[in-house]
């Protein structure tokens, strides 16, 4: 549906959602996602990896098919975060999740 | 009140090593899971101590996060040699930054460091001064089973 790649596949090709939530900023991740939801980001770097691991995400997809620097893949295999990459926009690829009946999850929602 | 103290961990934090931001808090969330932390209480010590790290980070030459396990609660300090804040107040303020370009290109500076550390611990202390670093304390309580003591873990100490 998003056209993704997997950059970091996960372990049995497959990646269990309760949820979305967007942002490039970690601190609003850290802040406002909630554990078990899907992180669309356009930060691809090392710390969008991090943050996802200690919220507990379940995933990461990087947008606009932006470069994946080797330091992001090895930190996602050793924190078991699988990464994808789409060529679709932030809003585009959001848009889709949603029409797709994938939820917004945040605190509180 | 058990206020036995179970273990003591150090992990330094390098200032600008932008690459490394974030090990020390994952290493953390290793030790309170090996230690048998409640997860409600590592996910709360986790984002703060991230968001504390990558502040050394960003902003100090560098610094060190001390973990203190007790038996009732979680210490966390977080001591930096750095330029301080000013400022505590706006500081704390959320969107507020003294962040540079380098620190938004890594999805920090955002203004929500402190607040969100706030957030996360039941008690914060900031001691600071204009040249004189940072020094932050956090105090997270953890979930005790009847008898007053951790739910798991071994008890032994270590760091």
């Amino acid at each position: 549906m998003l056209k993704a790649q997997p950059v970091v596949a996960a372990p049995d090709g497959q990646v269990g959602l309760s949820g979305c939530f967007a942002a490039d900023l970690m601190s609003d991740v850290l802040a406002f996602a909630r554990e078990g939801s899907l992180l669309i980001t356009g930060l691809a770097t090392d710390q969008a990896i991090r943050t996802a691991a200690i919220k507990h995400l379940v995933a990461v997809v990087v947008i606009e098919g932006k470069p994946v620097h080797s330091d992001l893949v090895e930190t996602a295999r050793e924190e078991g975060v699988p990464v994808y990459q789409t060529p679709l926009s932030k809003y585009e690829a959001c848009g889709l999740l949603m029409q797709a009946g994938l939820r917004p999850y945040r605190k509180g929602a | 009140m058990d206020t036995r103290r179970l273990a003591h961990h150090e992990f330094p934090i390098l200032g600008r090593a932008y690459f490394l931001g974030g090990r020390a808090s994952t290493s953390i969330k290793q030790v309170l899971r090996e230690a048998g932390v409640d997860d409600a209480a590592i996910r709360r010590v986790a984002v703060a101590c991230y968001e504390a790290e990558m502040n050394v980070v960003l902003h100090a030459r560098s610094g060190y996060m001390a973990l203190d396990i007790y038996s009732d609660r979680i210490v966390v300090s977080v001591l930096d040699k750095g330029p301080g804040i000013e400022n505590v107040d706006l500081a704390m303020t959320p969107g507020w930054s003294s962040a540079t370009d380098e620190a938004r290109a890594l999805g920090f500076g955002a203004g929500m460091g402190l607040p969100n550390i706030r957030d996360q611990a039941d008690q914060m202390e900031i001691q600071t001064a204009k040249g004189e670093g940072v020094r932050l304390y956090l105090t997270f309580k953890r979930e005790v089973n009847g008898d007053g003591a951790p739910a798991t873990g071994d008890g032994g100490t270590s760091g």
